[in-house]
C-alpha cells in the first residue's frame, strides 16, 4: 500500500500530463462560465464594442491619408489585424494574471502554493477567457481583408510564415503581460504596469519606423513592442527586404517568454503569504 | 516511531518597512529605506511522528501560520533545518505538495463555480490518484458523512460549514502523509464543529495521517489533540501532552458559581470586591468562573468572601480547563517555559 | 454646514494618504504616461508628415500634441475606475455596510475617491500643464481661459462621475462588471475626444457626437483652455451645454439609483 502510493507520487509530469490537466480545467471553466450566462453575453458584447470602437478610431486617424511614413493604408490595416490576433493567447490564456495583484495583496495567493504541479501553470490555468475568441475572429477578418486588398498571394509557404510570425508576436505579448503581472510580487500595485502593457499592445500595431532612433532602440530592445507585430510581419509585407531581427524574432520570442516565466516564478518564490 | 516532521532550531525573519504617520510621513515613505527586521519564528525545534495530531496554539501573530508556511514549502526558513517526509520542503515544493494536504483558513482551494465532485476529479488528475484509491477514499468519506448531496453542489452555493468540510475532504483526498489545518472550525456552529472534529479524528485513525492543526478553539484541542505546542512571539513555550500541562497547573481549581442576581453585573462587582485576592474572574451567560491557585488562596476562603455579600444559588468545583491553562500561559508570569 | 463639509474632507484626507501609500506605483504611473505620450507624439508626427500640410482639420501639429498631452493627463485625473469599485461592492455585499453609513452612498463613493482625484490633479495634471506651457510658450494662453477651464473641469468631473455611477448601478442587475466597464471606457474615451480630438472626426459622426454628454468631459475643458479670448457666445454655449448635462445626468443617475436600490431591497438581493 505504502509503496504503490509513493510510486504514484514520483510519476513524471511531462507535457502530456499538463495538456491533459489544462484541457480538463478549461472544460470545467467554460462549463462554469455558462452558469453565468448574462455575464458571458454582456462580456462578449463588451468585447465586440471595444473592437468596433477601436476600429472606428483607426479609421478616423488613418482613413484620410493614403500612406503613413511609407506604409500604405492596407499595410497598416494588416498590422492592425495581425496585432489583434496575436493578443488572443494573452487574452485567453493569461487572463488570471489580472487578478494576481489582488490575490497577493489579500494573502489569498497562498492557496495556489500547495499543489504538486507547476505553480505558474496552476495559477493561469484557473481562468480561460472565452471572449478573447471574439477578438480572434475580428482580427482574422481584418487580416484577411487587408490580405486581399494588398493582393498578397495565397500560398502555403506564406500562410506558414504568417502563422510563425503570429506565434512569435503572441510570445512577446504574453511575455510582457506576464512580466508586468509578476511585478506585483515586488511592488504593491502592479495595476499600472499591467495597464501600460495593455497600452503597449495598442501601439504595437504601428510600424516602428515612425520613431526616432532612440525610441526605435527602446521599443525594440527594452520594451519589445516592435516584435509584437512589426518585425514578424515584415516577412510577409516586405519579403524583399527582411532584417535580421525578423529572422531572430521567433527565438527571441521564446527567450522573452521564458524570461517572463522565470521572473514570475522568482516573484512567487519571494512571496511570503502574509499579504501586504 | 519514525518522525515525519523534524524542525531543528528554525527561525524566520521578515524585513518590514517602517511607515511614518500623517501626510508628511507618507511622502517620506515614498523614498524611505528604513526597514526593521522582525523575527516571526524564533529558534523552534519540533519532532512529530507519523499519525500524531498536534495542536498549534498561540495568540494571533505568534508565528503559527509562518511555521506552517515553512513546513508546506511556501516560505524558506532564515535559519535552521526543516525536514518533512525526508525532504526539504522549500527546495522541493512540488514533490512535498504531493504528500501533504493543506486547508488554510477560510480560503477555499476548490474551484468556486463547480460542483464539489468536479473539483475532486481535477484533484484526482493533479495528484495522479489511481481509480481504485480514489473510489476507496470516496467510499470511506461516504461511510463517515452524508456525501452525496455535498458532491453535486457548486462550492459557491455551500454554507461556510459545508465549504470547510469540503476543503478538508479535498485535503485528505490524495491520502497525504501530513495534513495541515489552519483554524478549521473558525466561525462554525456547534453541530458543524463537532462534525468536522469527528471527521478529522476518523481520517487520522483510518489513514494514520499526521495532522497539524492551529486553532483558538479549546474544543478542538480537547477533542483532537494528544499533544500541543504553544508558540508566543515566535518562541516555543510548550511542547507536550495536554494532561502534563494540566498537572503543572494542578494547584489551580475553577470555582463556578451561580448567584441570585444578574450574572454580568455580579461578575463586575465581584471583580472589584475580591481585588485583593490573586484570582481571575470570568463569566458566561449563567456561570461565573473563578480561577483559584490553591497554593496561594484557599477556595473555601473565596467562597466565604462571596457569601458575605452575595447569595449563592449553585456551585461547582472543577479542575482547571484547557482554556484557562492556555490563558494563563499567554499571560505569562507563571514561570512557565523557562 | 461647516461640520458637514469637515466630515467629507476627512474622507478626502484619508484618500490622499492612501494614494500616497502606493510608493513605487506612483512612479510607475508617471513613467507609463510618459511612454504613452512618446508613442502618441511620434504617431501624430507621422500622420502630419504624411498629410503634407501644416494644418490638418484646423489644428497644427503643436496644437494637436498639446491637446492630446493634456487630454491624457486629464484622463489620469478623472478616470478613477469607480465602476469596478461600485460593482465589486455590490457583488461582495459590502454595499450593505456602506448604505448604513451616515452618508448618501453616491456622495460617499465620490468623496472617498476625491482624495486620489486631488492627488492626481496636483501630481499629474498640474506638472504636465506647467511643462507643456514652458515647452510650447504660446500655445496655452494664461488669462480668463483658466477660469473657464476650471469651471468646465468641475462639470467634467461631475458628468464623468455620474456616468460611472450609472454604469456602476447597472451592476445591481448583472454580474458582468468587466463587460459593462470595458464598453463604458471605450465609448467614453472615443466619443469624448480623449484619444482623438473631435476636430478630426468626419462631419457626419461629429454632428451626432456634438450633442452627447461625453464631449463635456475632455473636449470642452481642453478647447476652452487652449483658446486665448473666446467670444462670449462660444463660452456660454459650451459651458451652458456642460451645465445642462450636469443637471440632466445627475437627476437621471439619482433617479436610476433610487429605483434600482428599491428593487434590490424589495428582492432582498
Amino acid at each position: 500500500m505504502e509503496t504503490i502510493n509513493s510510486n504514484a507520487a514520483y510519476r513524471r509530469k511531462g507535457p502530456a500530463f499538463y495538456l491533459k490537466i489544462y484541457l480538463k480545467i478549461v472544460a470545467q471553466d467554460i462549463k462554469s462560465k455558462m452558469s453565468y450566462r448574462t455575464d458571458f453575453f454582456i462580456s462578449t458584447i463588451g468585447m465586440i464594442t471595444t473592437n468596433i470602437a477601436g476600429f472606428i478610431a483607426f479609421l478616423i486617424m488613418f482613413g484620410k491619408f493614403p500612406s503613413i511614413n511609407g506604409w500604405e493604408y492596407y499595410e497598416i490595416l494588416f498590422l492592425y489585424g495581425f496585432s489583434l490576433i496575436s493578443i488572443t493567447p494573452t487574452q485567453c490564456l493569461l487572463d488570471n494574471n489580472w487578478s494576481l495583484r489582488r490575490y497577493v495583496y489579500d494573502g489569498d495567493f497562498v492557496k495556489y502554493c500547495f499543489r504538486p504541479i507547476n505553480l505558474w501553470f496552476y495559477y493561469v490555468s484557473e481562468v480561460f477567457d472565452v471572449k478573447g475568441l471574439g477578438q480572434l475572429a475580428f482580427g482574422t477578418g481584418t487580416l484577411v481583408y487587408a490580405w486581399i486588398k494588398l493582393a498578397l498571394p495565397v500560398s502555403l509557404i506564406l500562410i506558414l510564415k504568417t502563422v510563425v510570425a503570429l506565434v512569435t508576436a503572441s510570445l512577446f505579448m504574453m511575455a510582457l503581460q506576464n512580466a508586468a503581472a509578476a511585478s506585483c510580487f515586488w511592488i504593491q500595485n502592479s495595476f499600472w504596469l499591467l495597464d501600460i502593457s495593455l497600452k503597449m499592445k495598442d501601439y504595437a500595431k504601428y510600424p516602428v519606423t515612425i520613431f526616432n532612433d532612440v525610441f526605435k532602440f527602446i521599443f525594440t530592445f527594452i520594451i519589445p513592442v516592435a516584435f509584437m507585430a512589426y518585425y514578424p510581419s515584415l516577412a510577409i509585407l516586405r519579403p524583399d527586404n527582411v532584417p535580421v531581427l525578423t529572422y531572430l524574432s521567433p527565438f527571441l520570442g521564446i527567450l522573452a517568454f521564458y524570461g517572463s516565466y522565470k521572473l514570475w516564478m522568482k516573484g512567487a518564490g519571494k512571496y511570503d503569504g502574509s499579504g501586504s | 516511531m519514525e518522525s515525519i516532521i523534524k524542525l531543528s532550531n528554525v527561525s524566520k525573519e521578515f524585513k518590514i518597512l517602517n511607515r511614518h504617520e500623517g501626510l508628511a510621513g507618507s511622502i517620506r515613505d515614498l523614498f524611505s529605506r528604513d526597514y526593521k527586521i522582525v523575527r516571526a519564528v524564533d529558534n523552534i525545534s519540533l519532532d512529530v511522528a507519523q499519525g500524531e495530531i498536534v495542536g498549534f496554539l498561540g495568540p494571533n501573530g505568534a508565528g503559527k501560520s509562518t511555521t506552517i508556511k515553512m513546513m508546506t514549502g511556501v516560505l524558506e526558513p532564515s535559519n535552521g533545518e526543516l525536514i518533512i517526509n525526508n525532504r526539504i520542503p522549500y527546495k522541493d515544493r512540488t514533490k512535498n505538495s504531493q504528500e501533504i494536504g493543506v486547508v488554510f483558513g477560510q480560503r477555499s482551494q476548490l474551484w468556486w463555480a463547480l460542483p464539489l465532485v468536479e473539483s475532486f476529479k481535477l484533484l484526482k488528475d493533479i495528484y495522479q490518484i489511481s481509480d481504485k484509491d480514489y473510489n476507496d477514499m470516496l467510499e470511506l468519506y461516504g461511510s463517515m458523512i452524508d456525501l452525496e448531496p455535498l458532491l453535486h453542489k457548486p462550492v459557491r452555493q455551500m454554507s461556510l460549514g459545508q465549504r470547510t468540510l469540503s476543503d478538508i475532504l479535498a485535503a485528505f483526498l490524495h491520502n497525504p502523509k501530513v495534513v495541515f489545518l489552519d483554524e478549521p472550525t473558525i466561525g462554525l456552529d456547534v453541530a458543524m464543529k463537532s462534525k468536522i472534529r469527528e471527521m478529522i479524528l476518523g481520517l487520522n485513525q483510518k489513514k494514520n495521517t499526521t495532522v497539524i492543526l492551529t486553532t483558538h478553539d479549546m474544543g478542538d484541542v480537547d477533542a483532537l489533540c494528544h499533544r500541543i505546542v504553544i508558540i508566543d512571539k515566535g518562541r516555543m513555550l510548550y511542547d507536550n501532552d495536554i494532561e502534563h500541562l494540566k498537572k503543572f497547573f494542578g494547584a489551580y481549581r475553577t470555582l463556578k458559581i451561580r448567584l441570585r442576581e444578574d450574572t454580568e453585573e455580579a461578575a463586575v462587582k465581584l471583580t472589584k470586591e475580591l481585588s485583593d485576592l490573586d484570582i481571575a474572574i470570568s463569566n458566561d451567560d449563567t456561570w461565573i468562573s473563578i480561577l483559584v491557585n490553591e497554593e496561594k488562596t484557599r477556595v473555601i476562603k473565596v467562597l466565604e468572601r462571596i457569601q458575605e455579600t452575595h447569595s449563592v444559588r449553585d456551585m461547582q468545583l472543577e479542575e482547571i480547563s484547557t482554556e484557562d491553562v492556555i490563558k494563563k500561559i499567554y499571560e505569562g508570569g507563571t514561570g512557565f517555559g523557562k | 454646514m461647516v461640520n458637514k463639509l469637515k466630515k467629507y474632507f476627512a474622507l478626502t484626507r484619508l484618500g490622499v494618504l492612501e494614494t500616497l501609500q502606493w510608493r513605487i506605483a506612483l512612479c510607475v504611473m508617471v513613467l507609463g504616461n510618459l511612454l504613452y505620450l512618446t508613442l502618441i507624439f511620434f504617431l501624430w508626427k507621422a500622420i502630419f508628415a504624411s498629410a503634407g500640410t501644416d494644418v490638418v482639420n484646423g489644428m497644427t501639429f503643436e496644437m494637436t500634441m498639446v491637446y492630446l498631452v493634456l487630454a491624457t493627463s486629464l484622463y489620469g485625473v478623472v478616470e478613477l475606475y469607480l465602476v469596478w469599485e461600485i460593482g465589486r461592492n455590490i457583488q461582495s455585499g459590502k454595499i450593505v455596510l456602506d448604505l448604513l453609513r451616515p452618508f448618501k452612498y453616491k456622495q460617499y463613493v465620490f468623496w472617498e475617491n476625491s482624495g486620489s482625484l486631488l492627488v492626481n490633479f496636483l501630481f499629474t495634471f498640474l506638472p504636465t500643464f506647467i511643462v507643456v506651457r514652458l515647452m510650447t510658450k504660446g500655445t496655452i494662453p494664461l488669462g480668463i481661459n483658466l477660469i473657464y477651464f476650471l469651471l468646465a473641469f468641475v462639470f467634467s468631473i461631475i458628468i464623468n462621475y455620474n456616468i460611472d455611477f450609472i454604469v456602476g448601478t447597472i451592476c445591481l442587475y448583472t454580474e458582468s462588471i468587466w463587460g459593462i466597464n470595458i464598453m463604458k471606457q471605450m465609448l467614453v474615451s472615443l466619443l469624448s475626444g480623449a484619444t482623438i480630438p473631435l476636430a478630426f472626426f468626419p462631419d457626419r459622426v461629429a454632428a451626432v457626437v456634438k450633442y452627447l454628454p461625453f464631449r463635456a468631459i475632455y473636449d470642452t475643458p481642453l478647447t476652452l483652455l487652449m483658446e486665448a479670448d473666446p467670444d462670449w457666445h462660444t463660452v456660454v454655449s459650451k459651458l451652458g451645454f456642460s451645465l445642462f448635462w450636469v443637471i440632466a445626468i445627475s437627476l437621471f443617475s439619482n433617479l436610476f439609483w433610487r429605483l434600482s436600490i428599491k428593487q434590490v431591497t424589495v428582492n432582498g438581493g
